[in-house]
């Protein structure tokens, strides 16, 4: 029988790979084009003024590429899947209020031409899952990692303390 | 089925030849940007830009030389008189009149799209004589093929919502959904143009 431990050792890494090939990805969709067609996708949602537009567009894309390389090559996982996971809150929140809104948009996404949809929003919202699961697993990771060292330091000071004294 | 809806659309293809395609668009042919519009009568968004949005297009872009706009019937099912304003739009062409009678059915949108009298928004923009050759060649099964036509082509392209306007620049096409802000449009085709 197959551990759980076992079981995310395997998942944790591909769904890393996954989720930091489609930021990869996603970032090249936008490069790819003029900035400013994916200035006309962020001002579609109606959420930020023109010049914070015309920023985010400029930058968000070489964000997306950075925290997919970051993801894929394992380093600065904690930071970087608690940056993925942010980022994808953010961005399934906004989807979702667009939706619900009624506002036929472009999502944005990977370049232009895709409306938000309910297909969209099932894709977004399981990679937001993916990416909110990694995070709580290296932060888990983490604090276990902590409460193993801390358990060991018990330990050796209890072995210490009952270890007949030396002449 | 298949087959036969294929067949009747290249028809389509065939009745509908190119200078009617002119009619319905504007500027220079061999400008350096595209632009085909993919639009409904009766959406609310497609009235904004074409208000808002198209005037300030047509005078920098268009008038000027460096785009070339092509406009094409997107009628959504879930609009009950849009596909006879399409209609009437491509009949309108016919005569020479497809700009102003876009303009008068945009305009008059709020009342048509409720009491579907929509050829008394079109005769606005019309004399008597054009009145009645609109009326007869929006019954022309040609003039209905075109507005197939064009839709045909918006699947194609992936059309999914209304307005869009895709824009064409050395053979990459660039889908644009939604209403805009035109200074970001503009930003964006100067970009293309250089």
């Amino acid at each position: 029988m197959i551990s759980r431990n076992r079981i995310l050792q395997v998942v944790l890494p591909l769904l890393r790979l996954a989720v930091g090939g489609i930021f990869v990805y996603a970032a090249w969709t936008k490069l790819r084009d003029p900035w400013t067609l994916f200035a006309i996708s962020i001002d579609a949602y109606h959420v930020l003024p023109q010049w914070a537009v015309l920023m985010v567009a400029r930058t968000l894309p070489w964000l997306e590429l950075a925290l997919g390389l970051v993801l894929i090559s394992g380093f600065l996982r904690r930071l970087s899947t608690a940056g993925a996971s942010a980022l994808l809150t953010l961005f399934f929140a906004l989807m979702v209020r667009a939706y619900v809104r009624g506002e036929t948009i472009d999502c944005g996404c990977f370049g232009p031409g895709e409306a938000i949809s309910p297909l969209t929003l099932l894709r977004d919202g399981a990679l937001w899952g993916g990416a909110v699961f990694m995070a709580v697993m290296a932060w888990r990771r983490r604090a276990g990692q902590v409460g193993n060292l801390a358990h060991v330091a018990q330990q050796i000071s209890e072995t210490v303390e009952t270890a007949p004294p030396r002449e | 089925m298949k087959l036969s809806l294929i067949f009747l659309l290249a028809l389509a293809g065939l009745a509908a030849p190119p200078e009617l395609d002119k009619a319905k668009a504007f500027g220079n042919p061999s400008a350096p940007l595209r632009i085909e519009l993919f639009s409904d009568f009766q959406c609310p968004s497609c009235r904004q830009l074409h208000m808002q949005i198209l005037p300030s297009l047509m005078h920098d872009y268009v008038l000027s030389g460096k785009a070339y706009l092509v406009y094409k019937e997107f009628p959504l099912s879930m609009h009950s008189h849009a596909k006879e304003a399409a209609a009437y739009a491509c009949a309108a062409a016919r005569v020479g009149k497809y700009e102003q009678v876009a303009d008068a059915l945009f305009q008059a949108q709020p009342t048509w799209s409720v009491n579907g009298q929509v050829f008394q928004a079109v005769a606005t923009a019309l004399t008597p004589a054009e009145q009645k050759k609109v009326q007869a060649l929006a019954m022309d099964p040609t003039v209905m093929a075109e507005v197939q036509q064009d839709m045909q082509e918006g699947q194609m392209e992936r059309v999914n919502q209304t307005p869009t306007m895709i824009i064409i620049r050395g053979g990459k096409k660039y889908p644009i959904g939604g209403t805009l802000a035109y200074d970001l449009l503009r930003r964006f085709l100067d970009d293309l143009s250089k």
